[in-house]
């Protein structure tokens, strides 16, 4: 059993203390606000939401990777008595079923084809559970079964088997990514840019790395699977549904029913954990036509096995090298990577294109390369999962750069000092430059590592740093409601996915009003009550939700010492706000005393109304991000030459967050993060029969989330707090860097200890391998030496 | 989902044995629950006869007398693990039990729940065939005594007839300058590989050897050609080197999901030479300083 050695880079005072100016709980790591109602278990879940009338769906889904669906016989389930309804693609067939909010691929239920094992084909409503799951045994399906693609090589191939007409495909919503051209095959996506004469610089290069890497398909693994209720009635359709991007749910929702967005209401209750596999629209278009059948309300609750069907991370296949001068100077990346998205897009073309941004690295080049495919395969659907992109590309680049100094004599942390880009330079062609001091912060882990000290035999220590385009469109907004009684309420549609959401806004509103923590009450998610926001997700709600309800605040603020000047008749400059009241000198008048002087008598409200969109230009994709978020990491491992297994004795995560608002909520994400990388870089892997396309290790027995038992021996975690963010007092996101940094350093941390990993995860059996390789090289090697 | 089924709360053990014979294929004995409701909310196994053997008294006792160790079929993992009798007479099987699954799964999971499923990636079995321990099995129609090595046919296979309930493992304590050693490897829920070995030292040489490898293959089993290699040796480095390459060559190892077969072999190796030297040193703690 690992102890955890938890230091922190300095003293936090806890608690919720008194509102005193404008920074006064900022900084603060005040009690979660949602921690009493989750440990006592009165927190609610979609799956703990109660409705009148609430049916029960289960969902019939498809045994073949690729097939035709010749008939559906649905009649003895219909028959069967507790069923309410058997939904199935006919009945979809007066509006157009298709959605994606990238790209309008995906049927809501399979209409004559199924794509995937796991596709919806059929839905039961019923009185009850064990009903509904009784009534999918009766329904009988005719398939002919079509030759399926399941990896990404057999869907490049020249012959392969098409999924989709891509040239028929309509774009999605809100892809964001400029014009989206139909592409050949089973092409998805495709990203690409270059700058400079990348073949003239490996020209002149001196030393050239240069490799082919696999990452694998992962499961988010969230403890909450998907859960949505649907109702609908009289034109108006109401979900409940553990997502993450309630206002994009609404319009793809709302489009597809052909109903105006105000008809369409989504609320969010608390959500069971995410990291991007509730963001977009998963459950609930199958949901509400289901519930549209039945006329009742229906549940459908993913069980772990279905949620893995539902959205997952991308596999991906690349190729790198990298060229650099005899001294260490690095010169130029080439990059050609292809992301699985599986049968359907999903979030696949955003994935594809924050690949592209992660994969040169934040180095200086003098030219770049990448290209950057997304590919449909007869696999589940990919989408998010905390920190995309970078995840995927930074452990490769990051291992050629540690090859490249060990090449020319330079160590890890030299070679990154030497060449990593510094605030205000360009990370790539137009878009934002650095906002970030890589350095001082590469640094601060490599102290944390106790870099070049001495080190047992067969452990290694590895850094990584990279960046990831965080943010996705600044638009948010929020208001907040002073009552009569001096406490606020606070309307924000950001999703408490467990990340500690609500407390920061709690904290932040809390501070632009001089209240304690206690006076403020955060709603929910909830599209007919709280304004818009775009998503929860991209590192983005402390940024951006965060500014629009501080810039709630200074309304409220502002409106606070325009009444106040009236009632003391004093200008506003001297009058300031503290403790629950104004004050001028000596003298207080308490909110609920204002409140009254204004409105004349108990009651009446004041509203503060923030709203954030792009500062310049439009926000798109090529213009952003709206920062770059940080991903850094170190790792001290340990391999065990006999057996390959890796050992982790020292996590370290530095956090560079501008302005850390709840400092233990920040090292918590990073503790998550680092964990979660740990999982991605040495555990986790969907494992698909290449031939049939079903999960192999579909369950949790079979699938291994890293848990208490695999936390490192020891966890360093450094807040570095240079106000350079975008957000509320210089803060900027946290919570994704982490884990592409984790993976990356354990990749890097591995070399160091002489594994060359070229695949993830870094299994004890594909150590070995990889050990056994170098021993007979290094064994051939020594023999031709002597020959 | 979880299908509809009926449950019985027996009072005795013929009780239960009536009830399987009764219920014929449709009736499973329920203990723990860990496996059996896993693989009903699977969907891989229905019966409508769940028969639960909790409400029986006395399935969990652990004791030791007479140069045995009793373990009730019914004690957890978790009781077993803190059972000082089992620390003090047999504490390579309290440290085994530890190291189980999670303390979810320990404290509701029973040895006997773990025998019974046959789940070839198992602790306790390679243990208990090392350690040559007998199975108690119980119908209506009597009581019969099984070695732990022939309880174990193949994979989820043992031979336990239907109506049969086990109701306790039988361990001999080792004799004097006898040394046992477990070593696992672990990357999934459950190990991959798992070595046990046993050896009783006379004077220099090895008197007795006992190794068993269990969770590559179907079942655990005795590697018997590695223990005549060992027998009348004097113990040492290259012995057991030589032993641990036999031992990974003799193994039983199928093909499954995740580790190859030729790694698994080499897991057998790398685990004998550790179990097989350690077991030697604990043979004689006062020489090696230990105690
Ligand atoms: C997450 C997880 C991790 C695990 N990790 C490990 C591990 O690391 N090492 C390891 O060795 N094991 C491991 N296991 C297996 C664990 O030890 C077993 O699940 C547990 O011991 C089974 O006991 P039970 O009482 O729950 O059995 P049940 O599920 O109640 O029964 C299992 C089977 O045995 C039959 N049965 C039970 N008792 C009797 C009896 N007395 N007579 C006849 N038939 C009987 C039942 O009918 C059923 O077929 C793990 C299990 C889980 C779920």
């Amino acid at each position: 059993m690992s102890t955890l050695s938890h230091r922190p880079a300095s003293t936090e005072p806890m608690g919720a203390a008194q509102g005193n100016g404008a920074q006064g709980l900022v900084g603060l790591s005040a009690p979660r606000v949602d921690a009493r109602a989750k440990a006592t278990g009165e927190a609610k879940y979609a799956g703990d939401l109660q409705i009148p009338g609430l049916a029960y769906g289960k969902v019939l889904r498809s045994p073949y990777a690729h097939a035709r669906i010749v008939r559906i016989d649905a009649s003895r389930a219909q028959a069967l008595p507790g069923v309410i309804a058997v939904l199935t693609g006919d009945d979809v067939l007066d509006i157009n079923p298709y959605y994606g909010h990238a790209i309008k691929d995906r049927p809501l239920i399979a209409i004559d084809r199924v794509r995937f094992v796991g596709e919806p084909v059929a839905a039961v409503a019923a009185e009850d559970p064990q009903t509904a799951a009784e009534a999918l045994e009766l329904i009988e399906v005719e398939y002919e079964e079509l030759p399926a693609a399941i990896t990404l090589d057999a869907a490049l191939a020249e012959d392969a088997p098409r999924l989709h007409v891509t040239e028929l495909l309509k774009p999605g919503l809100f892809h964001g990514l400029g014009e989206l051209k139909p592409q050949p095959g089973n092409i998805c996506y495709h990203h690409a840019f270059a700058r400079g004469d990348v073949e003239e610089a490996f020209a002149k290069a001196d030393i050239v790395v240069e490799g082919e890497y696999h990452f694998p398909a992962v499961y988010q693994y969230s403890m909450e699977p998907h859960t949505t209720i649907a109702q609908w009635g009289d034109g108006e359709i109401t979900v409940w549904s553990s997502c993450q991007h309630p206002f994009l749910v609404r319009a793809e929702i709302a489009d597809l029913f052909g109903l105006p967005v105000a008809n369409v209401r989504i609320v969010v209750p608390y959500l069971g954990g995410g990291f991007g596999s509730k963001s977009y629209t998963k459950l609930e278009p199958l949901t509400v036509a289901l519930a549209r059948k039945a006329r009742r309300p229906v549940r459908i609750a993913n069980t772990v096995d279905e949620a893995m069907v539902t959205t997952r991370r991308h596999g991906m296949k690349a190729w790198m090298r990298t060229a650099a001068s005899a001294d260490g100077r690095l010169l130029a990346r080439e990059v050609r990577c292809w992301f699985d998205t599986g049968a359907y897009a999903d979030n696949g073309p955003r994935v594809v294109a924050t690949g592209a941004d992660a994969a040169p690295g934040p180095y200086r080049w003098e030219a770049v390369k990448v290209d950057s495919w997304g590919v449909y395969t007869n696999t589940s659907p990919a989408g998010s999962y905390r920190a995309f992109g970078a995840t995927h590309l930074q452990w490769i680049g990051e291992a050629q750069v540690d090859e490249i100094a060990r090449r020319c004599g330079l160590d890890a942390l030299q070679i990154r000092e030497r060449n990593l880009l510094r605030p205000g330079e360009a990370v790539r062609p137009g878009g934002k430059p650095l906002d970030a001091d890589l350095i001082g912060d590469i640094q601060k882990v490599a102290a944390a590592l106790d870099w070049g000290t001495p080190k047992p035999a067969n452990v290694g220590r590895g850094l990584s740093v990279g960046l990831l385009a965080a943010g996705a469109h600044p638009v948010s907004t929020a208001f907040a409601r002073l009552e009569a009684d001096g406490t606020a309420t606070l309307y924000v549609s950001s999703t408490e996915v467990g990340q500690g959401v609500r407390t920061v806004f709690s904290q932040i509103l809390a501070t632009e009003l001089a209240l304690p923590v206690e006076r403020v009450r955060v709603q929910g998610g909830d599209t007919l009550v709280t304004p818009y926001d775009r998503s929860t997700g991209a590192s983005r709600s402390t940024t951006l939700a965060g500014l629009a309800v501080q810039r709630a605040g200074q309304e409220l603020r502002a409106k606070l010492l325009e009444i106040a000047a009236r009632v003391f008749g004093l200008p506003e400059e001297a009058i300031e706000l503290r403790d629950g009241a104004v004050w001028h000198e000596g003298e207080s008048i308490s909110y609920p005393d204002l409140i009254r002087a204004h409105f004349g008598m108990v009651g009446g409200e004041l509203i503060g109304r923030g709203e954030v969109r792009p500062e310049k230009g439009t926000g798109s994709y090529a213009e952003g991000p709206v920062f770059w978020e940080v991903c850094i990491g170190g790792a001290e491992v340990e391999v065990d030459p006999d057996t390959g297994k890796v050992t982790v004795r020292k996590a370290v995560s530095v956090a560079d967050v501008g302005k850390a608002i709840n400092p233990r909520l920040v090292k918590a994400q990073e503790m998550g993060g680092w964990l979660q990388g740990l999982g991605n870089a040495l555990f986790e892997e969907m494992i698909y029969d290449e031939q049939t396309g079903q999960i192999l290790n579909a369950t949790l027995f079979d699938y291994h989330v890293p848990t208490i038992a695999d936390l490192p021996a020891s966890f360093v975690s450094t807040i570095v707090e240079n106000e350079d963010g975008p957000g509320p007092y210089g803060a900027k996101g946290v919570g994704e860097g982490a884990l592409a940094g984790a993976t990356a350093a354990i990749v890097t941390a591995l070399y160091d200890a002489g594994v060359r990993v070229t695949e993830l995860p870094a299994t004890p059996e594909r150590v070995w391998r990889w050990l056994r390789e170098r021993d007979s090289a290094a064994a051939g090697g020594a023999q031709s030496a002597r020959e | 989902m979880l299908r509809r089924f009926v449950i019985h709360e027996p009072r005795a053990v013929e009780e239960a044995s009536a009830l399987l014979e009764a219920h014929g294929p449709e009736a499973a004995i329920y203990a723990g629950g860990t496996e059996l409701l896993v693989v009903m909310k699977e969907g891989l196994a229905h019966f409508p006869h769940l028969i639960n053997i909790k409400t029986i008294p006395g399935l969990d006792t652990i004791e030791a007398s007479d140069g045995m160790l009793r373990i009730g079929a019914l004690a957890t993992h978790r009781a077993i693990e803190r059972s000082p009798v089992v620390r003090d007479a047999a504490p390579v099987l309290a440290e085994l039990e530890a190291q189980i699954a999670n303390i979810r799964v320990r404290s509701t999971g029973t040895i006997g729940g773990n025998l019974c499923f046959a789940e070839p990636h198992s602790d306790p079995a390679t243990l208990l065939v090392a350690w040559d321990a007998t199975l108690r099995l119980t119908s209506r129609r009597g009581t019969r005594d099984i070695p732990a090595e022939s309880f174990f046919t193949g994979l989820l296979e043992t031979a336990r007839e239907h109506d049969e309930v086990l109701t306790e493992i039988r361990i001999p304590l080792p004799p004097a300058r006898a040394g046992t050693a477990y070593e696992r490897f672990k990357t999934h829920e459950r190990p991959t590989a798992t070595v046990a070995a046993v050896v009783r030292l006379n004077g220099g040489t090895i008197e007795e050897a006992r190794l068993a490898v269990g969770s590559v293959g179907p079942r655990p089993h005795r590697l018997r050609g590695v223990e005549a290699m060992l027998t009348g040796q004097r113990p040492d480095a290259d012995l057991f080197a030589a032993a641990a390459e036999r031992a990974a060559a003799d193994a039983e190892v199928i093909e499954e999901r995740f580790e190859s077969v030729d790694y698994k072999r080499h897991l057998v190796q790398v685990l004998s030479a550790r179990a097989l030297a350690t077991a030697t040193q604990r043979a004689h703690p006062r020489e090696t300083g230990g105690d």
